[in-house]
């Protein structure tokens, strides 16, 4: 049973590896500004289901890899992946409670608070952004939460993750 | 408890990513396996251009392949005439006795992906260090400069545009050897000329060609198309706006330019003995006060640079055309922009240019220069 279970969680790590690729995959022009903040969705999903999987720790492994990717300092989004992670484990609680469109709302309100951070750091090391259109993704990311919400309860009920 | 360490750890990461090159090992390592996530997400085009060029139609083939000979041919004919014209250019130079331009080496590379940042114009081509790319090579495509090298991964390499808003190259107008600053807005099509002056003899659909004068682009690439130039007489310069030739965001093949393959020791002994030779008879050419100040002391401290060569055949070329082109046109220019500043400035200097059109409507000469 437990060997099961482990083989399991691997499921995970592929959904990691999509979100990954999701985040670098080429969209139209007027699309690159509304890109959804794909690792942060799922890291908000598994750690709000799977806590014992997924934590800090993955939030900010995961982080280095999206600063290789995107060529800013390492470890930058490393801290905002963390802190998100961080945010929503604080809420986890109350946000399990929650109906879908009120977990949309702390989805955008968690996500905003941390793309603040992000123009902060992106401040201090030179690339200033316009700062309005930095809420966008995280306007889009809520708006799609419940699908992956349902979508990944879903794969979870099919693999038996726990 | 873990959020702390990870704050601090990811803040000293940062840190030291921004201070020192000890992590640039690590970053390398894990973009080994991370750029093919690039790679992957080309894939779906990739395999589209696959299908499409399968299923191509006969006809439609025959067609390209004849419109392909044509233009081969016509490009063929024009090199013919370049390879004089660059014999001629070698033996002029000679007679200068300046260095000879060099030959600078290209090698294709392809594009592989976008930044996905929408607010950075960053590019990732698929040469990387183990190719011999090195930090701040220029990158062309088959119009004009695209931009420079800057991070280096082992099979990767980023790129930044032109168009960048934290980008700026040094380029002179083709026309007549006027220097200025093109500086990215952050507008895949528009670069914005920094500190032109409201007098300076430039025009709508000049074309900017990089001067050298950076020592990080070669000379003479073709950079940017002047589109409008705005005097308004609130501001203390003229607002410059110029196209960039290059297709920044369309391009899928680039090409990287390697300049020089001798070493800096190398350049530097050269550079001095042309420097021997070349200094009495290269000052009195350069004429006015400002050139015979500049020549000399950049010579020898260009050698160490990356290209550093191409400052030196940039500097006899553009100061003989300054004094020709600029100066008889700023008194006759100045004069009448202190009655009626800015606007009076345009009519003033086109004479000078042998414009055809009439001198009492600024925006008349400018619409011809549209049209072809």
């Amino acid at each position: 049973m437990v060997n099961t279970r482990r083989n399991h969680g691997w499921i995970i790590w592929v959904t990691f590896l999509i979100g990954l690729l999701l985040s670098v995959s080429p969209l139209p022009q007027f699309m690159e500004v509304l890109r959804p903040l794909w690792l942060s969705l799922l890291l908000a999903f598994w750690c709000l289901n799977v806590p014992a999987k997924v934590g800090m720790t993955t939030a900010w492994v995961l982080g280095l890899a999206e600063d290789v990717l995107y060529g800013t300092l390492l470890g930058q989004n490393a801290l905002i992946l963390s802190l998100t992670t961080f945010l929503v484990l604080s809420l986890q609680q109350r946000m399990r409670m929650f109906p879908m469109w009120q977990q949309s709302l702390v989805i955008f309100v968690v996500l905003g608070v941390m793309q603040l951070v992000q123009l902060w750091l992106s401040a201090l090391t030179g690339n200033r952004q316009p700062t309005l259109a930095l809420v966008l993704p995280a306007v889009v990311s809520a708006l799609l939460w419940p699908w992956v919400s349902y979508g990944l309860r879903g794969l979870r009920r099919r693999f038996n993750i726990n | 408890m873990r959020l702390l360490v990870l704050t601090v750890l990811s803040v000293a990461l940062m840190v030291v990513d921004a201070r020192f090159t000890l992590l640039k090992p690590v970053r390398s390592q894990m973009s080994l396996v991370l750029m093919q996530s690039y790679w992957i997400t080309d894939l779906p085009q990739r395999l589209w251009q696959g299908v499409a060029s399968q299923f191509g139609s006969r006809t439609e083939l025959i067609a390209e392949n004849e419109k392909l000979k044509t233009e081969a041919l016509l490009l063929q004919g024009r090199l013919q005439k370049l390879a004089a014209l660059t014999e001629q250019n070698v033996r002029l130079r000679e007679l200068l006795n300046s260095s000879t331009l060099v030959n600078e080496k290209v090698e294709v590379a392809e594009l592989i992906g976008m930044d996905p940042n929408p607010f950075t114009h960053r590019i990732l081509i698929n040469k990387g260090e183990r190719d011999g790319v090195s930090l701040g090579q220029p990158v062309l495509d088959a119009r004009g400069l695209m931009g420079q090298v800057v991070e280096l991964m082992p099979y990767t390499s980023r790129v930044l545009l032109l168009t960048d808003s934290t980008h700026s190259i040094p380029v002179q107008v083709n026309r007549n050897g006027l220097r200025a600053i093109a500086s990215g807005t952050g507008n895949p099509e528009r670069l914005e000329l920094r500190h032109v002056a409201d007098t300076a003899d430039i025009k709508e659909g000049d074309l900017l060609v990089s001067s050298g004068l950076g020592q990080r682009f070669p000379a003479g690439y073709p950079v940017a198309t002047v589109k409008e130039v705005i005097h308004d007489s609130g501001q203390p310069f003229a607002i410059v706006r110029a196209v960039p030739t290059a297709a920044l965001n369309r391009s899928r093949y680039v090409l990287l330019v390697f300049s020089d393959s001798r070493t800096p020791e190398q350049r530097a002994a050269d550079a001095a003995q042309v420097e021997e030779g070349a200094a009495p008879p290269a000052t009195p050419a350069a004429g006015p006060a400002t050139a015979p100040s500049t020549t000399p002391t950049m010579a020898p401290a260009a050698p160490p640079a990356n290209n550093g060569h191409e400052q030196h055949p940039a500097a006899p070329a553009s100061h003989p055309a300054t004094p020709a082109a600029s100066h008889p046109a700023t008194p006759a220019a100045s004069h009448p922009a202190t009655s009626a500043p800015a606007r009076a400035a345009t009519p003033a200097s086109h004479p000078a240019r042998n414009a055809p059109a009439t001198p009492a409507t600024p925006m008349a000469p400018a619409t011809p220069q549209g049209a072809h």
